[in-house]
């Protein structure tokens, strides 16, 4: 009873604009009152200074930063240099630059919002210029930005890591083949795009061109090669790996390129600490919806009434595709993760699933969720830069959002595609 | 009262961005003295604890820019008269939140008196915990002071997503996805 009474309470705090880390630390304190007296209260304090200490979060500031840096030292803009001499000649090819330079920025950051912000403001307004429909410059920026959350490092894998208990590093590498195989699809997909409305040709191929913006931007390609290498390599920790994609940037963007600009870095650091700070409390607020939960044995009690339905985890990835799609619409990506995932993981280890390829699956499911409105902030983001209608972008969006969708079924129900290079590093 | 506001506005910014730089640098300087094979006993405790102060006083500058995360569609699309009574009632359970830890937190500082870290016995726990009584108080005059302009955002209702905010030529902060 107690339990129907917080999720009734928390959607209705929710309704009325509760910010939803807040509201979960509010039902899970009056639960904590009602069934166990005031004299509990002291552990509010301490719960919600402990869910802040989660060492392997440390990993969301970082790559934060270190997309900032990169943001406000020119790395972006060679990148696009690079990718608009590789691909520019073929015909939408500003599209697949655009493609292009998501996935590399994500390789960097993390966040979608920080790689729609990197790219979107400079390539926008250009394809704008080259005579593409703002719409669907909104639309390829922001279904790109959210398939790169895929791509390691990824933010949302970062919190389904320590939310499953489950290998960051090892969800990193499930990501890049379904990720690569996202952004060949898309680039597909613009190019059949440009052939039917005739869009333009960017630059014509010239090796001398590809060689000097190669050139140009070869330091900026040394940031994945470090960050990566030493992640998968075993060198460093995710965290430390996070710690070192900064000072890379800052090594690269300050003393290499000699481009820093420190006043675009400041605001920058701010918000990333915002951002981290937002993701942050509802990660303190859960621990103390977790330690109620946990009493109450919850995942446990839902896990059984799931089993009782089937036992097959094709069905049950695919009630959790639809549940996860469904609250993809209304929530945000962390806030999902945070509040679902420790919910449904008791249920995941009971049908056999394993949990890295579970991680793929919602990260994929809320990278659609960033692309459906209500609450699409990667979408907003975009259209705000192209100063495009939400819908008239969302109608254009519909093809990316479908390409999204067949990549989540391919990882969904091949669970080779993801988990083929698991197996190959650590199987 | 905008003067007041852009100054402690200021002051938070610059906290943030004083611990975000702090922490970055722990965590690298740590990385490379392991690598080097002198590990800092410290370094996991004191970056974790770095990154609970990056979070409170973090959350206390997102709830003065409002940027926490939340769903406002439902109550934007309410009758006016609603709309303010359920603002009103949203605003009193996020700060009497607030202060119930507020007010647990210092309860635990006092139960912490003479505590130290593990790693680092010359730094006491209440220094390090008293994040949560501070931040929690920060958050509450945060929240209050951009009251105000949230409440004029109310009555004036639901805004056109691409009029006013179509026009920002940079995009708002968001929750890192």
């Amino acid at each position: 009873m107690t339990l129907i009474l917080m999720l009734v309470g928390l959607i209705a705090l929710i309704a009325i604009n509760v910010p939803i880390g807040i509201a979960l630390a509010v039902v899970a304190v009056v639960a904590m009152v009602l069934t166990q007296g005031v004299y509990i209260l002291p552990n509010v304090a301490l719960v919600m200074f402990d869910g802040a200490t989660n060492f392997p979060l440390l990993a969301i500031p970082m790559f934060i930063l270190a997309g900032a840096i990169m943001n406000s030292s020119g790395i972006s803009r060679r990148l696009i240099a690079f990718s608009s001499a590789l691909l520019g000649f073929i015909r939408g090819g500003l599209a697949m630059v655009n493609i292009a330079v998501s996935l590399f920025f994500a390789e960097i950051s993390g966040s979608a919002v920080a790689d729609v912000a990197a790219t979107g403001s400079i390539l926008i307004p250009a394809m704008k210029r080259r005579g593409y429909p703002r719409a669907f410059a909104a639309a390829v920026t922001s279904s790109s930005a959210s398939l790169a959350i895929i791509i390691p490092p990824s933010i949302p894998m970062i919190l389904y890591g320590v939310m499953s208990d489950s290998s960051v590093v090892q969800l990193f590498v499930a990501g890049v083949i379904p990720g690569v195989l996202g952004g060949f699809a898309m680039m597909l997909l613009s190019y059949w795009f440009a052939r039917r409305y005739q869009w333009p040709v960017e630059e014509i191929f010239q090796l001398a061109r590809l060689w000097q913006t190669f050139k140009e931007a070869a330091w900026a390609f040394l940031l994945p090669v470090i960050i990566l290498g030493s992640i998968f390599g075993g060198i460093v920790t995710a965290t430390e790996g996070a710690g070192l994609a900064v000072a890379a940037a800052l090594v690269i963007g300050g003393l290499i390129y000699r481009e820093l600009d420190l006043r675009f870095l400041r605001v920058a650091i701010v918000e990333g600490g915002v951002q981290t700070a937002v993701v942050m409390i509802l990660v303190a607020a859960s621990a103390l919806v977790g330690v109620y939960l946990t009493e109450q044995q919850v995942p446990q009690k839902l896990a059984a009434a799931i089993l009782t339905l089937t036992e097959n985890r094709y069905a049950v990835l695919a009630i959790l595709n639809v549940f996860f799609l469904v609250i993809g619409l209304f929530l945000h990506s962390a806030a999902a993760i945070i509040l679902v995932v420790p919910v449904v993981m008791p249920l995941i280890n009971a049908v056999g699933i394993d949990p890295v390829h579970f991680g793929l699956v919602v990260t994929l499911n809320l990278a659609i969720g960033q692309q459906t409105p209500p609450v699409a902030s990667v979408l907003i983001t975009a259209c705000s830069i192209a100063k495009a209608d939400i819908w008239e972008v969302s109608k254009m969006n519909i093809s990316f959002i479908c390409t999204l969708f067949a990549i989540l079924m391919l990882v969904t129900y091949v669970p080779a595609v993801p988990m083929s290079l698991v197996e190959l590093f650590y199987g | 009262m905008a003067r007041l506001r852009t100054a402690f506005e200021r002051l938070l910014e610059s906290i943030l961005i004083f611990l975000m730089v702090a922490l970055t640098v722990v965590v690298v300087v740590a990385v490379i003295y392991r690598k080097a094979g002198a590990s800092f006993a410290w370094y996991d405790e004191v970056a974790s604890i770095m990154l609970a102060w990056v979070t409170y006083y973090g959350a206390a500058l997102a709830a003065l820019k409002r940027a926490h995360i939340g769903f406002d569609g439902i109550l934007m699309a309410a009758p006016l008269p609603w709309r303010l009574w359920l603002a009103a009632l949203a605003e009193l359970c996020v700060i009497g939140f607030f202060v119930v830890l507020a007010w647990t937190g210092m309860q635990v500082l006092y139960v912490l008196e003479g505590d130290t870290l593990v790693s680092l016995p010359q730094v006491s726990v209440q220094w390090t915990q008293s994040v949560i009584p501070i931040g929690a108080v920060l958050f509450i005059i945060c929240e209050l002071t951009s009251l105000p302009a949230y409440w004029r955002r109310l009555r004036a209702g639901p805004v056109d997503p691409d009029g006013d905010d179509a026009d920002r030529d940079t995009p708002p902060p968001e929750p890192a996805r």
